[in-house]
């Protein structure tokens, strides 16, 4: 276990954030934790039972959301995007 | 006793060029220092300065400037301007004073440069007045914040400022070691003298100083005159020059020159000045956007005579205009949401005239930028004000050093521009920044902005130590100028008892 930065744009952000996670954090988690962190904060609050996925920059598939960080090849301070579900999942 | 006329002798008294017979001429004039476009010797003997003034005159005309200056200071001095003033001129002095002030300290040194290894006599001269003259900046800059001391510790940071790892003073003494304090001589004349000064001192002293005019504060605005006058002389070091390059050949290496040091100093001005202008200066006394300030003196005159000595507009200029619509919009958010990194009390500057203002001016804010304040304002009007300051760091340019942003919403559009080189991802905030640090990589790739050494562990990783890390005491971070007060029409509006 150890602490993983990534570089987040919440869609709907004005800019990018450094998230600091667990790198035993699923991809999905990770999503949850960058949505605790923004959601509220710089882009509206997630709507009950909202669901995220986490895109790499110009991908259109969503990266595994039950891979592990630490598994799924990202370096650190690697670029990635947090889309609500209806916007691009 | 009769006297030669200055036009008698001034040509003949400047030419200080000789024949070097006790060293060699790289020893004189190192290449690095001097000038790495390799132009010959006699080339800086046409070097020939519009604006000329002798010693005598120099000396006399800055002594009456300085006597208009602090006459103004010392008859406005009992009266309560600041305690009075709107919490946006507050937070524009605070963060000008702190910002600017080691700026032009440095400045002294980098015309040092000129008045040592320029190779021409004339511009030696102009440089040595150019120091002076940055002295006196430094002076009357610290003279005129030490007078607010009292009244706000913020202005504790026109001396401590380029001592600390502030991320805003690293930004800055990343933009001005690139492009003043690391070059020769030459290249220095054009990025700093031509680009920055002719330009952008132009639009930070007299926007701001008609500003400072318009708002009352005759203080700053006379303060600001003064500075204006001696940048619209030392700036014009810089055209000669450039006429050298094209002359020889070396219109590339101009170019090339003058497309890095715009740029570099828009990223400056942009969040700097466009924040002043757009969200600190009260509505009621705002003659132009920021918008329109730059496109009077930028894209009008600047580009005029670039044009007119045979250049062309810089290649990114869509690019720029684009960035000139959105990045200081961007910056005003992160600066208030951010708001304890900064010696500054920000103001939002977001009421509901003053959206409206920020539409006209810059068609689509609501539907953008507007979004997250809208996010903002809930948070403040529900008591959430946790909530209004990010727990995560902001992203930083690795050029730029303020942070990596775009457009938010559901029109937004926010891209991050990554290169990996030598086994580092680098980030930057635009193409532009990205082709940069590619003519050059090894000058910038040593760099670790403040996310990369957070990132690193370089401190513990957490807010308080970033905080510290930045030499931010407690007492001295930034908080909201209005005490949240910004937020009350919009409780009227939505029928909320206060």
């Amino acid at each position: 276990m150890a602490a993983f930065p990534l570089v987040v744009n919440f869609v709907g952000d004005y800019g990018f954030k450094v998230v600091l996670v667990d790198d035993a954090l699923t991809i999905g988690q990770v999503a949850s934790e960058a949505a605790r962190q923004l959601a509220g904060v710089v882009v509206a609050p997630l709507a009950p039972g909202e669901t995220l996925s986490v895109k790499l920059p110009g991908k259109a598939v969503p990266l595994p959301a039950d891979v592990k960080l630490a598994d799924a090849g990202l370096i650190h301070l690697e670029t990635v995007e947090i889309h609500r579900a209806d916007v691009g999942a | 006793m009769a006297m030669l006329k200055t036009e008698e002798w001034y040509d003949l008294a400047r030419q200080t060029n000789w024949t070097p017979r006790y060293v060699d001429k790289q020893d004189l004039f190192p290449r690095e220092l001097s000038d790495l476009h390799d132009l010959p010797d006699d080339a800086f003997d046409v070097f020939d300065e519009p604006y000329k003034v002798t010693y005598r005159d120099y000396v006399r005309t800055q002594r009456e400037k300085d006597v208009g200056a602090y006459s103004v200071r010392a008859a406005l001095a009992r009266g309560r301007f600041y305690e009075n003033a709107a919490p946006g001129w507050k937070a524009l002095l605070q963060l000008h004073f702190g910002g600017a002030t080691f700026l032009e300290y440095g400045s002294v040194s980098a015309f040092g440069r000129g008045t040592r290894f320029g190779k021409a006599g004339g511009m030696r001269n102009m440089s040595t007045f150019g120091s002076l003259d940055e002295i006196r900046h430094t002076q009357v800059h610290l003279r005129f914040a030490y007078d607010y001391l009292g009244k706000s510790r913020a202005f504790d940071w026109a001396h401590k400022a380029p001592r600390t790892d502030n991320w805003v003073v690293i930004s800055e003494r990343h933009t001005f070691d690139d492009i003043e304090h690391t070059r020769d001589a030459t290249s220095f004349a054009v990025m700093t003298n031509f680009a920055f000064e002719t330009c952008f001192t132009n639009l930070q002293f007299v926007a701001l100083s008609a500003d400072a005019a318009r708002f009352g504060d005759h203080t700053f605005a006379t303060m600001l005159q003064t500075i204006q006058s001696d940048e619209a002389r030392h700036s014009q070091i810089g055209e000669p020059l450039l006429r050298i390059l094209i002359e020889h050949g070396k219109t590339v290496e101009a170019q090339k020159l003058l497309d890095i040091s715009f740029w570099r100093c828009w990223k400056q001005f942009s969040p700097l000045s466009g924040i002043c202008m757009d969200y600190y200066t009260p509505l009621e006394h705002r003659e132009h956007s920021f918008k329109e300030f730059m496109q009077e003196w930028v894209s009008d005159q600047f580009i005029r005579k670039i044009i007119d000595l045979g250049l062309d507009r810089p290649w990114y200029w869509d690019i720029f205009l684009e960035d000139l619509e959105t990045f200081h919009h961007a910056q005003q958010l992160g600066v208030w949401l951010y708001r304890p990194t900064g010696w500054w009390h920000a103001v939002p500057g977001v009421s509901p005239e003053e959206r409206d203002w920020l539409e006209q001016k810059y068609p689509g804010w609501n539907e953008t930028f507007g979004t997250v304040w809208d996010v903002i304002i809930d948070n403040v009007l529900e008591g959430r004000l946790d909530r209004t300051i990010p727990e995560p760091m902001p992203m930083i340019c690795n050029m730029s050093g303020f942070e990596l942003t775009g457009v938010p919403g559901k029109k937004g559009k926010v891209v991050d521009y990554p290169l990996d080189y030598k086994g580092r991802r680098y980030h930057f905030g635009s193409e532009v920044d990205r082709w940069i640090f590619q003519q050059e990589p090894e000058r910038y790739a040593g760099h670790l902005s403040l996310v990369d050494r957070f990132a690193r562990g370089v401190m513990p990783q957490n807010a308080e130590a970033v905080l510290q890390y930045m030499d931010m005491a407690p007492e001295e971070r930034g908080t909201d100028g209005t005490n949240y007060a910004w937020v009350e029409p919009y409780r009227r509006l939505r029928g909320k008892a206060a």
